[in-house]
């Protein structure tokens, strides 16, 4: 390699091993910790918040929950409050004050089944509406709650009578650049890609990418939406552009195989939203950015505008582990920060270096 | 192996174009001279491939020269993708890794420190939400499978297979005509472009926030108009810029608002935004060189200069700045010298620089004139007439190296215009030394320029007029058009374009000094010797607007549309008529319109398929007359989709009645004939349903349904021969109708039974049809004899209501080849005896005589003794009688006399002993 260091850079900065399996990590914004979710061996779930202080992680605090926990987020909270609302094996949507006791602030029997996902809008200060979480769940609905609400969602994405019901395996919000619009996009474990608009409270678009949806994310929620990543299941990611919405084909997209193995997360840089990471099945994990085309639509034979898809750039990619790496979060505070946390109970502190320059 | 062989195999090497790319890779390849020549990426990722898996030896050295290689064919290519360990502290030089370590540990400090500090806040700032939005009204669902169903609506599933009758039975034309239309309207549908930064709030309201709150929101929607600065959305990232300036004020921020605005070529706004930053910042290079390039664009290159020289003084190898400045250095020279008297041009220009700028190129032709503000004219030709000397003076002076500093820095049109401009307000004062400087803007400057046919002082007259026009002197502009008409009448100049343009330039005139009356003459000249003229039209469509003779102005617009549709002010004039129309003369304010001519193709700038104008004249004449043409067609049509439905669930009788009405709305229409045919047909009125049949075969000599119905018409009145003649149409026409061919052959065998029934049979009749039970016997080898109960049943498939001497003699027959003398017997009993030898006809022989004489013997003796003696009696006379007598073989002679025996032995008012005996002498030979 002629030039090793004028690329981005992916180094370990902490890992630490863990007495339970971790399922995701999430960032405290304006903070240097982060909290951990898991499943502890007795079949209990655990959240853990750690704070990385002079190249060593310390435990701040420990939670127990009935039910194993599968996945959090801080998207709906404000700046001040900073209460992670969390997802889990029970179906049950919590949110938690991390200064205050040990009881949940909010509890509600959201779903039938594991709370496999789950993404927050209209908190820190990302967008103008009302603060929202929305949940997918393997009983096959896409729900939306609004934590000022108890016990009824605010929008409920279910399958019709007779319809056979998908395991939903991730929800992201998208498209909320003013007070009034917003969209979900869900993905299903048969590779339907549904979006919906919580404005019209319909189906805007859908798509299928013929296998079982790991992941979508928006490059940025609270913008008119323009990029949507969705990763598959045999390592396959397709980017679409979400600017262009041709009336039959709907959003152009560029795919790329990224790795033989499945593709768990991908999460674009807060700062960046041209610049992505995703997280293998292989314990591997790709940094990418995303290049524009010259036109972002053209006109297709009857002249009605279609989207133009850009390409897709490696610029790194790092083995971290052999089991895969099932969540990652980039700090939303110190650009190039993010933490990651594999199947081999370990969660890691990563540095990605001059992000400045891609 | 010939020679030739050899040959290419020695090729083989050097040519990547044999490379058969799905075979092995040869060992020959493994080889650096062969790696260095390759350029084909794919063969190369394949000997990688090949040399990676170590199969034919591992050369480290060899797989790095390819790997090398290959990057430099295709930097991007997935060979070159490797797994790598993830690098530590120590995979860093040690003083990068110290700058990342502090970088973070300072912002471990400094994010703690703000924890500590918000802590106690945090209560206080929990009431503060009131600025949220309201809960989303909840409970809404949505479907998932929403789209699913449209879509399955929208592409109809492929008939793989023709349709069969009962299909064409239900088949409407025209529904299927709005079917595959609507598929086509449909794809119409525009695409959905999310450009919603107009909706984007453009301030955030921060007033419940911390200073570092602020910060990081402020520091978000940079990140964001960055972002979309990247895309090249700048409209988006101007929003966002503006709104990180609303939360905090930022020099960063405007300066990327600056270079945003550049690009948008917002030069003035862009100039605020450097000004800004440069009041805080007064060295910020990036302001000093982006404000550079705004003073280049509006053509202040003085103060371009003195930024530029104040970024290389800072720092001397600036690139870009000293890029743009050698562009600069032959008019820097000249621009110090002319500094002095470039100066007050400039301040003024500082007002008006970016309307200048942004202005098309203006050209000779009259027709941009209008559309543009009138005044910007006006000021830029006063200010030139109070400075003309500067001007003048600077512009001639330094006229080669200008040009020159223009072609290398910028757009070229850019330059022509800038040039042009100054040119015409120069050449109006200089007289023709302007002409040498022209660019493309210049061709309305130079006076004696050619006008199409016009003579030389003509031709003069018009550009003078259009001289003054563009400095906005309009009465004498008039006056030289005025000229420059009587001189091209004068001299007989058969010019119609020329005189046209001159009328039309006239007319502008007019109509910018408020004469509509003198415009509107001036225009309809200008169209009687140039029809469907663009310019004359507009004109005279204002002339009228002003006049409030919107009728007129209506037509005239509508006209402009017709040959271009692209005018906007058109469209925009066409809608505010219209409601003001629709005001004054209610709805049927198109009446009253005159006549809007219809503009021939030749004469249409923007050809499109079907002007929407003549087709709203075509409408309007026909109107009237197909007004009621449709009404009544609508009402066809839903009788006839009536009656369509009514058969589809089985009430014929209803959908007769409304075919009936179709036809006589519109007595020549084939299927509806086709249609009541069938319900006649269902409901059993074969003679009806073939009349309706013959009707549409009229309309439609070849219809198929029409025959096909008429051959099972003809089937049912049992006029089989023309039944199969039908068929056989059908089947001639379309030979793969299986229910035709299966029709034939029944009607064919009923054909061959019928003519086999002879003459006996009777001629078809309209009664209905009946049923002719032809049923196999399957008993009738049956050898041991069956218990009379189950004779009994078999009486069921035996018609024992025999219409005519066919029906008897089938029944008859089926009834003695059963052996079932009960059944002949119930069949005897049934007939009237007087008719009985009508009923035999021909038919009688010894075995029939036999049995019937068994089943009065046996059956009906016994129950109705006068019965059978009547029946004897009229036995007697039937046809071949006395032959069948004589053919009677012995057991059937007793049989005979045994029945007479019986029947003598009965007492009974109907016959004596003595009547018996003389019949018996007739039976008994």
């Amino acid at each position: 390699m002629s030039t090793p260091f004028e690329k981005p850079q992916i180094i370990s900065h902490i890992q630490k091993s863990l007495n339970y399996t971790i399922f995701d990590s999430k960032w405290i914004p304006c903070s240097a910790k982060f909290v951990c979710l898991g499943n502890l061996a007795r079949g209990t779930g655990v959240m853990q918040i750690y704070e990385v202080a002079r190249g060593e992680l310390r435990l701040v605090k420990e939670i127990e929950n009935a039910k194993p926990l599968k996945c959090g987020t801080f998207g709906a909270t404000s700046l001040q409050q900073r209460h992670i609302a969390t997802g889990d094996f029970g179906g049950n949507l919590n949110i938690w004050d991390l200064e205050a006791g040990e009881a949940p602030l909010y509890s509600v029997k959201a779903h039938k089944e594991i709370i496999n996902s789950l993404d927050g809008v209209g908190g820190l200060g990302v967008g103008d509406g009302a603060p929202e979480i929305a949940t997918g769940s393997r009983d096959g609905t896409v729900k939306v709650w609004d934590p000022r609400q108890k016990d009824a969602p605010v929008a409920n994405m279910e399958p019709g009578e007779g319809e056979a019901k998908r395991d939903c395996w991730t929800v992201a919000f998208g498209h909320a650049f003013n007070a009034q619009d917003r969209c979900v996009c869900a993905g299903y474990d048969n590779g339907d890609i549904k979006l919906f608009d919580l404005r019209n409270m319909s189906v805007r678009w859908e798509t299928n990418i013929k296998n079982g949806v790991c992941c979508v994310e928006f490059d940025r929620k609270d913008i008119n939406m323009n990029k949507l990543v969705a990763t598959s299941l045999e390592g396959t990611f397709h980017v679409f552009d979400m600017r262009t919405q041709h009336p039959t084909k709907g959003f152009t997209s560029v795919s790329e195989k990224g790795q033989k193995s499945t593709i768990w997360q991908v999460r674009h840089l807060p700062q960046n939203r041209d610049v992505f990471m995703t997280t293998g099945g292989a314990g591997n994990l790709h940094l990418w950015k995303y290049d524009y085309p010259a036109q972002r639509s053209k006109e297709d034979s009857e002249g009605v505008s279609m989207g133009v898809a850009g390409t897709v750039n490696l610029l790194q990619n790092v083995t971290l582990s052999t089991q895969p790496i099932a969540s990652l979060d980039w700090s939303p505070d110190k650009k190039g920060l993010c933490v990651c946390s594999a199947f081999d109970q370990s969660v890691r502190v990563l540095i990605v270096t001059k992000l400045n320059r891609v | 192996m010939s020679v030739s062989e050899v040959a290419s195999l020695l090729n083989q090497d050097n040519s990547s174009a044999t490379i058969g790319h799905h075979g092995k890779v040869p060992v020959e390849h493994l080889d650096y001279g062969y790696i260095e020549k390759c350029t084909h990426t794919k063969y190369l990722e394949k000997i990688l491939r090949e040399l990676r898996s170590g199969e034919e030896g591992m050369y480290p050295h060899l797989i790095q020269f390819c790997e090398d290689h290959l990057r430099t064919l295709d930097p991007t290519s997935r060979a070159l993708r490797k797994e790598q360990p993830i690098a530590t502290a120590g995979s860093l030089p040690t003083e990068e890794w110290t700058e990342i370590s502090q970088d973070l540990q300072q912002w471990q400090e400094e994010a703690k420190d703000y924890e500590m500090s918000r802590r106690p806040s945090a209560m206080f700032h929990n009431a503060g939400n009131e600025n949220i939005p309201p809960i989303r009204s909840s409970g809404a669902s949505v479907p998932l499978g929403q789209n699913a169903a449209s879509k399955a609506k929208k592409d109809p599933p492929k008939r793989a297979l023709p349709r069969d009758y009962s299909q064409w039975d239900t088949f409407d034309v025209d529904r299927e005509c709005e079917r595959i239309d609507g598929n086509v309207s449909k794809k119409d549908t525009p695409a959905v472009i999310n450009s919603g930064h107009v909706n984007i709030k453009p301030g955030v309201d921060v007033t419940t926030l911390t200073e570092k709150d602020k910060l990081l929101l402020a520091d978000r929607e940079k990140d964001k108009g960055n972002e979309a600065f990247r895309a090249s959305d700048y409209e988006e990232a101007v929003v966002y810029y503006s709104r990180s300036l609303s939360i905090v004020p930022a020099v960063a921020v405007y300066n990327n608002r600056a270079q945003t605005q550049i690009k948008l070529k917002h030069w003035h706004r862009a100039l605020q935004d450097c000004q800004r930053v440069l009041e805080q910042e007064p060295l910020n290079l990036k302001a000093l060189l982006r404000r550079a390039t705004v003073f280049q664009h509006q053509d202040r290159l003085s103060l371009a200069a003195e930024d530029l020289r104040a970024v290389l003084h800072v720092e001397p190898h600036n690139a870009t700045a000293s890029d743009v400045e050698g562009d600069d250095d032959v008019a820097t020279e000249d621009e110090e010298k002319a500094e002095e008297h470039a100066r007050p041009v400039d301040r003024r220009q500082l007002a008006g620089g970016e309307e200048s700028v942004v202005t098309p190129v203006e050209r000779g032709d009259m027709g941009n004139a209008q559309k543009k503000p009138h005044g910007g004219h006006h000021g830029d030709g006063a200010s030139a007439d109070t400075n003309h000397g500067s001007t003048g003076h600077f512009r001639r002076g330094r006229g080669g190296s200008w040009d020159k500093h223009k072609a290398a820095g910028e757009t070229p049109g850019k330059a022509a215009n800038g040039t042009g401009k100054r040119g015409s307000t120069a050449s109006e004062h200089g007289g023709g030394g302007g002409g040498s400087k022209g660019g493309g803007g210049s061709a309305g400057v130079d006076l004696d320029a050619p006008c199409g046919a016009l003579p030389p002082p003509l031709a003069r007259l018009k550009n003078e007029g259009n001289l003054l026009f563009k400095n906005g002197q309009f009465s004498d502009a008039l006056g030289k058009y005025s000229q420059a008409i009587t001189g091209c009448t004068d001299s007989g100049l058969d010019s119609p374009e020329d005189l046209c343009i001159l009328y039309s330039n006239r007319a502008a005139c007019y109509l910018k000094d408020g004469n509509s009356q003198e415009c509107i003459q001036d225009c309809t000249r200008a169209l009687e010797l140039h029809p469907f003229s663009l310019k004359p039209l507009l004109r005279r469509a204002i002339a009228y607007d002003s006049m409030e003779r919107y009728r007129n102005a209506y037509a005239d617009y509508k006209t402009v549309l017709q040959v271009d549709d692209s005018v906007q002010a058109a469209h925009n004039s066409v809608n505010r008529i219209t409601r003001l129309l629709i005001e004054q003369d209610g709805p049927q304010w198109r009446e009253k319109l005159p006549d809007i001519p219809l503009v021939p193709l030749s004469a249409q700038q923007h050809r499109r398929e079907e002007p929407p104008t003549a087709e709203a004249l075509q409408a309007r004449a026909d109107r009237t007359a197909s007004d009621t043409a449709r009404r009544a067609e609508v009402r066809f049509n839903a009788l006839k989709l009536e009656g369509n439905d009514m058969v589809k669930k089985g009430r014929f009788q209803d959908a007769l009645g409304k075919y009936t009405e179709c036809l006589q709305l519109k007595p020549g229409e084939c299927t509806v004939y086709t249609n009541r045919a069938l319900c006649y047909l269902k409901m059993e009125r074969f003679a009806e349903a073939k009349q309706d049949c013959d009707a549409a075969l009229r309309l439609e000599p070849t219809n198929k349904k029409a025959f096909y119905r008429r051959a099972l018409a003809n089937k049912g009145l049992k006029d089989y021969l023309a039944s199969s003649a039908d068929l056989q149409e059908v089947l001639q026409q379309d030979p793969g109708v299986q229910e035709a061919e299966k029709e034939l052959e029944e009607v064919t065998a009923l054909l061959r039974q019928s003519l086999d029934a002879g003459a006996g049979a009777s001629p078809p009749t309209a009664k209905p049809r009946k049923k002719v039970p032809i049923t196999e016997v399957r008993s009738a080898t049956d050898s041991t004899p069956r218990p009379p109960s189950q004779e009994v049943d078999n009486t069921a498939s035996i018609n024992l209501q025999p219409a005519d001497a066919y029906e008897f003699g089938q029944s008859l027959n089926a009834a003695r080849s059963q052996g079932n003398a009960a059944a002949c017997a119930q069949l005897l009993s049934s007939v009237d005896p007087e008719q009985l030898p009508q009923l035999l006809g021909n038919q009688l022989d010894g075995q029939a005589l036999g049995f019937v004489v068994e089943a009065l013997d046996d059956h009906l003796l016994a129950r109705d003794p006068g019965r059978v003696y009547r029946l004897l009696r009229h036995l007697r006379t039937a046809d071949r009688f006395t032959v069948a007598v004589m053919l009677l073989e012995t057991a059937e002679r007793r049989r005979v006399t045994q029945l007479f025996a019986h029947l003598s032995a009965v007492q009974s008012a109907d016959f004596t002993k003595d009547d018996v005996l003389n019949l018996a002498n007739k039976y008994i030979i």
